[in-house]
């Protein structure tokens, strides 16, 4: 086969009007930002993004509702939640204690998939919507029952603003304010 | 005479007083305020908050004296291959060298304060010139003593700068002995007192001269030598502590140095302000004046940083050679026709 030709055609040459134009366009963008600012920084302790209900935060269990099926151990791709066994009162019969199990979760491992959430089936466990707690040493992040059990406290909500997070057609990332309810 | 007179009449010394005081002194503070302002702005710039949590009712300014205790008290590491006498002597020259011009530049009309005798007066720009092109071997030196593959690049392009920039600086600078048909920089200051600044009335030698004073500083766009993404730190890459923030603060007081000479060349010297007699009014007052026109200049150059990126090295040096050079070349033709229908 005889190789094709072809046409093809080079840029056009900036020319020095061009250059001198852009470099003066650029420069015009950047006093005009420096004189207006549209910071989109969030200070984070003062401000933290209030998120949405059904975030993937931190996983707490109801103790209740949990039927023991293990189903959220299993699930669990990185080996976070485990199932534990405890003596306690059987409601039926109040004096003899039976056997149960229950998951605990280990929050070194975590990698918040929610998988075990979705797939418990009696909806014992849920997520709560924040992820930034803060504990001293590895140790802590291993849950027991009880811990299990209680939402984490949220420091950042003590000390910070909670903001929204949106996105603006013409300015980009803008922070909105909300109130305590929502 | 008591020690402290002999002392007092050293340090007033108006070109031991200029380099210590104006120099040294001044150019740690314009340093420590325009690397924070240069963050600053380019924050601003690129919708970011810059330093804020050192000092959040001063907008993070303790955050740049935070650095310079943490330069000066970080251990220094030199390297067993380096060739320690020009790796420690590079620096501290180049920062020493970099400040002498302001030994010969007067910040006033009045004889009394002048830094030179009158008859050297007469050569004042040519000398300062002359002085503001040493610092830069120390520069390559500092590279090629650290024996560091990343260093000599660095030092190599910084040659490759040098080449393009000083041509144009000096030719710059040039540009308004032209206009004004003298060397004497009091004679020049003083012929911008009658018309005009003559950064309006030649700013073709006044951009030219700009851009070199930008380029010979590796500010934005033309921070080539110390590219942090291509070669590390450039020639100060084995550089650490103390001897990182000279290099550094030599990079600072040489962008101030040449900021006087083009306040002083281009930007009307101590005018509005006219010199009289006496300390206050005939030295400390004009040399305030230049010194805040002089630190406008470094601000502007460091707000550069928030808009450029990098130029690559053959791109500076077209520039240079293409369109700098040929346009400083305008500037003292440009000079030269002023001078000869009489507008300076
Ligand atoms: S969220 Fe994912 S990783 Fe964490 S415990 Fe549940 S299944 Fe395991
Ligand atoms: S999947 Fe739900 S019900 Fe089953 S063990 Fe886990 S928490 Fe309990």
């Amino acid at each position: 086969m005889a190789p094709r030709i072809g046409l093809k055609s080079l840029e056009k040459r900036r020319t020095l009007i061009d250059g001198v134009r852009s470099n003066l366009h650029v420069l015009a963008i950047g006093v005009k930002y420096f004189v207006n600012p549209r910071r989109m920084t969030l200070v984070y302790p003062k401000e933290y993004p209030r998120l949405s209900e059904g975030y993937r935060g931190f996983i707490i269990l109801e103790k209740k509702k949990c039927i023991s099926c293990a189903a959220c151990a299993r699930i669990c791709p990185s080996a976070a939640m485990k199932m534990i066994r405890v003596m306690e009162p059987d409601p039926k019969h109040p004096e003899k204690p039976r056997m149960k199990q229950y998951p605990v979760i280990n929050y070194q491992r975590c990698i918040f998939c929610g998988y075990c959430v979705d797939v418990c089936p009696t909806e014992a466990l849920y997520h709560v919507n924040y992820h930034d707690v803060v504990y001293d040493n590895l140790a802590e992040m291993f849950w027991d029952l009880d811990t299990f059990q209680k939402e984490p406290e949220y420091k950042t909500a003590l000390e910070g603003r909670p903001v929204r997070i949106m996105v603006h057609e013409e300015l980009g990332l803008i922070k909105v304010p909300v109130g305590e309810g929502g | 005479m008591s020690l402290a007179e002999v002392a007092a009449a050293i340090i007033g010394w108006p070109p031991v007083w200029q380099v210590l005081v104006i120099g040294f002194l001044g150019s740690l503070v314009i340093a420590v305020l325009a690397v924070w302002f240069e963050r600053k702005a380019a924050a601003r710039v690129q919708r970011r908050l810059g330093p804020y949590w050192a000092s959040p009712r001063l907008g993070g300014l303790l955050h740049l004296i935070a650095d310079m205790v943490r330069y000066a008290f970080q251990y220094p590491i030199i390297p067993r291959t380096v060739d320690l006498i020009p790796f420690l002597a590079a620096p501290i020259a180049g920062m020493v060298i970099a400040l002498l011009p302001l030994a010969v530049v007067p910040f006033t009309s009045n004889p009394a304060y002048w830094p030179l005798p009158p008859s050297a007066m007469e050569y004042s720009l040519l000398i300062a010139l002359a002085i503001v092109t040493l610092p830069p071997i120390f520069i390559i030196a500092a590279g090629w003593a650290s024996n560091n593959p990343f260093a000599v690049i660095g030092g190599v392009r910084e040659a490759f700068i040098i080449v393009a920039y000083e041509l144009i600086a000096i030719l710059g600078f040039l540009g308004a002995a032209a206009s004004t048909g003298t060397f004497n920089l009091v004679a020049i200051v003083e012929a911008q007192g009658g018309i005009m600044w003559l950064a309006i009335l030649n700013p073709l030698a006044f951009l030219a001269a700009f851009i070199a004073i930008v380029m010979s500083t590796s500010a934005f766009p033309f921070e080539i030598p110390e590219s942090e993404p291509e070669v590390v730190a450039g020639p100060f890459t084995e550089y650490s502590g103390l001897l990182y923030a000279l290099n550094m603060g030599g990079a600072y007081m040489r962008r101030f140095a040449l900021s006087i000479i083009l306040a002083l060349t281009f930007l009307g010297g101590w005018y509005p302000l006219v010199p009289g007699e006496g300390l206050l009014m005939g030295y400390i007052l004009p040399s305030v004046v230049v010194v805040v026109k002089a630190v406008i200049v470094v601000l502007a150059i460091s707000f550069l940083r928030a808009v450029y990126g990098r130029y690559r090295l053959d791109q500076a040096l077209d520039l240079a050679w293409k369109i700098l050079l040929p346009m400083a070349l305008a500037g003292i033709a440009l000079g030269l026709f002023e001078a000869s229908i009489g507008l300076t």
